[in-house]
């Protein structure tokens, strides 16, 4: 895949850059980039960056155990303050195998897991195999890395089992790849992790994983405001992937922390 | 967001029958991340006038301490409670006092007046008073509240119905908020006794 290099050709000089321009005479010598007329660059560059960047408001959780690869989320999408909805769907199933995650812009994430399904439908057909985990989240991040700097926000988990076993790999809209054993993504994965991390052993079931998984989302949709709804969890298994249940977070509130009755301070007796 | 969003708040007064209600939720936020979900903001300034403030939580305690005081001098000298219109007028006289730094949050008064009349109104952070038959609505959720009310109101309810209207306008406003909910509190007051409750609301 050819990298992107328009980057480092200019077409104009370099001027004021810390060198005199006069012994530059119209040539770069030096690979440079175009940089914004500006007194205070780092802050325009963060500010700009700041600027189209949408908060990724979610909480998505993926981890690897004995049985394979557990991935849960919430469901709700804000815009600000305002909840546009509570029952977003944020694990895309890619294909029967695999599952991606959804943080950051909606569209984004949409868009770019269906591309990726086609990427691997196409390399199923031209190779006669199915596309491993690591190939498939390698296409995804290269895709992405070329449209870095241009405000797409996508932080997303591949999570997949091929013929290596499970896979799991966490890719971001910088363009970065991660394989790893457990991730969290979006606003509420602080609290995500501190229930997951606390409560993670290699050697679970499926039960006790997912019910780790569902409590971890529950807790960071207790804590984090732009996380809520509905907490989905799925499981990968050598046969694919299943969706194991869909608990509305409100209920599970009261599930596992039950109101007691208020104890009455005087109770009227039945007059003898 | 600014800096009425920064903790995240809803409040709500509607009048009845010779009654009236007044609701909040519970949330304290910093931003997006939760503190406490027993946060008190509505306060008794005597038995028959409530106040409710929304916006940043530490003028909201700030506010409601001054208040406090300056009604109990007027205890003291008038020997008798303050009317809520007379209230309404003090609170709009303080917040413009700090018209060039003010308090960052907005009014909810309800009380009973003569003859057991309700009276609510609510202010804008620098002492709008906006006095309403029906009903008003202040914090991040106002919008939404605004749309439940005006949805759900009916004049003349019992203290029942009320109780019921508003809790279900507050619930169902606060869900379409990232910054408010996480549970909701309730004072419905009749000229004989006050009655308070606690909501069992959505904790996300």
């Amino acid at each position: 895949m050819k990298l992107d290099t328009s980057g480092f050709e200019t077409s104009m000089p370099v001027i004021g850059f810390g060198s005199n321009s006069e012994m530059l005479d119209g040539v770069s010598s030096v690979p440079s980039f175009d940089l914004p007329r500006t007194t205070d660059f780092d802050g325009f560059q963060k500010k700009s960056v700041e600027m189209v960047k949408p908060a990724k408001g979610t909480t998505t959780l993926a981890f690897i155990f004995k049985e394979g690869v557990m991935v849960a989320a919430d469901s709700r999408a804000s815009m600000g303050g305002y909840i546009s909805s509570q029952s977003v769907k944020k694990i895309i199933e890619i294909n029967p195998y695999m599952l991606g995650t959804m943080a950051g812009g909606a569209a984004d994430c949409q868009f770019w897991h269906r591309n990726l399904g086609i990427k691997c439908r196409l390399h199923e057909l031209a190779n006669k195999r199915r596309i491993s985990v690591s190939g498939a989240s390698k296409l995804l991040a290269n895709m992405l890395y070329s449209y870095r700097g241009m405000g797409l926000s996508v932080g997303t988990m591949i999570a997949g089992w091929d013929e290596t076993g499970p896979g799991l790999y966490y890719v971001d809209n910088e363009g970065g790849r991660l394989k790893g054993d457990r991730f969290s993504v979006g606003s509420g994965s602080p609290y995500a992790y501190g229930v997951l991390d606390s409560g993670y052993k290699f050697d679970m079931s499926i039960e006790e994983a997912s019910e780790l998984a569902r409590r971890s989302i529950y807790h960071a949709t207790f804590r984090d405001g732009a996380s809520g709804g509905v907490a989905s969890v799925y499981h990968v298994g050598p046969q694919g992937w299943t969706k194991l249940s869909g608990d509305d977070v409100g209920e599970l509130h009261y599930h596992y922390y039950p109101v007691a009755p208020a104890t009455a301070e005087h109770v009227m007796e039945e007059a003898a | 967001m600014s800096i009425f969003e920064y903790n995240g708040s809803a409040v709500v007064a509607m009048v009845g029958k010779n009654c009236f209600a007044i609701a909040s939720d519970r949330r304290l936020g910093v931003q997006l991340q939760t503190i406490a979900t027993d946060f008190q903001r509505i306060s008794k300034i005597h038995d028959h006038l409530f106040i409710g403030l929304s916006g940043l939580a530490t003028d909201v305690q700030t506010l409601y301490q001054r208040l406090v005081f300056r009604h109990k001098l007027y205890q003291l000298r008038e020997e008798r409670d303050m009317k809520p219109e007379t209230f309404a007028s003090l609170v709009s006289a303080i917040l413009y006092e700090k018209r060039f730094g003010p308090y960052l949050c907005q009014p909810v008064i309800a009380g009973l007046g003569d003859d057991n009349k309700p009276f609510i109104c609510t202010m804008d952070s620098i002492g709008a008073k906006e006095l309403a038959k029906d009903f008003v609505v202040s914090g991040t959720a106002s919008e939404s509240l605004y749309g439940a009310c005006e949805a759900m109101f009916k004049p003349d309810m019992e203290a029942e119905e009320l109780f019921e209207t508003i809790s279900q306008a507050l619930l169902s406003s606060v869900d379409r908020d990232c910054l408010s909910g996480w549970g909701g509190h309730v004072y419905v007051v009749t000229p004989d006794e006050i009655k308070e409750k606690i909501l069992k609301g959505r904790m996300d």
